[in-house]
């Protein structure tokens, strides 16, 4: 793909990914066959404030797990009050993390 | 921090550690003191009862065969229970026969969950349950 398309893609959508997987990304977006950026354009990612804000929010309901598609675990969450405020907590600041990754998955169809 | 086989493991079965731990450490308290649990942040803080606030009581009723009063405080002490129950011995004979029945099981679940069908249900009940709690005055 035309470098400066896959730039422009890094620049306005990094904030979604690890700054370790960036690079990573970009190589592989090079590689990758001109018909996907169509797809790829259009894809929707996470974004990692917003969850951080629902964590704060309602993070002992387990609505931010459940909002970056950890159903399994936001349910734990719930069923436990949070995992007694300890989960909720510890889900404050690994959140972003969580949701960087899950993006990461996401665009891993692509690449 | 993608889930994977053992990290899922790992989780419950840390998570069924410290609700056996817990449950003991209240049932050796005695809760009935004006029938109270302080294990809740949401509680404490705000003094609303969240969706699941009584389910240790529920647990514990449970467990001492008071099946009426379990549903009484709080229906998903029963979940619970099933959970703590079922879980480790999953996990075990999971490792022992190194297959992965229970993470599929996981995965399989997830997703049946994430249908809208069973999702508007579920995210109905759950808020049912929570508004009783709040009446209830748990």
């Amino acid at each position: 793909m035309d470098a400066q398309k896959v730039d422009m893609f890094i620049m306005s959508n990094g904030k979604f990914f690890e700054s370790h997987h960036i690079n990573d990304i970009r190589e592989r977006l090079i590689a990758l066959d001109e018909s996907k950026w169509a797809i790829l354009s259009t894809t929707q990612f996470k974004d990692p404030t917003t969850t951080i804000i629902v964590s704060l929010l309602a993070g002992g309901l387990g609505i931010d797990r459940f909002m970056i598609g950890d159903t399994g675990l936001g349910v734990g969450k719930l069923l436990t009050c949070g995992g007694m405020g300890i989960w909720t907590i510890i889900d404050w600041f690994m959140i972003q993390k969580a949701t960087r990754e899950k993006n990461m998955q996401k665009i891993q169809q692509f690449l | 921090m993608t889930l994977n086989r053992n990290k899922l493991y790992w989780i419950l079965f840390t998570a069924c550690t410290v609700g056996y731990v817990w449950i003991y450490f209240i049932s050796e308290k005695q809760f009935t003191e004006n029938n109270q649990i302080n294990g809740c942040l949401i509680k404490h803080f705000t003094n609303i009862p969240c969706p699941s606030c009584g389910s240790s009581r529920s647990v514990i009723s449970l467990l001492n065969g008071d099946f009426i009063v379990a549903l009484n405080f709080n229906p998903i002490g029963y979940i619970i229970v099933l959970t703590m129950l079922v879980a480790p011995v999953w996990i075990i004979m999971d490792t022992i026969t190194k297959t992965n029945s229970l993470f599929n099981f996981y995965l399989k679940t997830e997703n049946y969950l994430k249908k809208l069908k069973v999702a508007i249900p579920l995210i109905l009940i759950i808020i049912m349950n929570w508004i009783w709690n709040i009446t209830k005055g748990l």
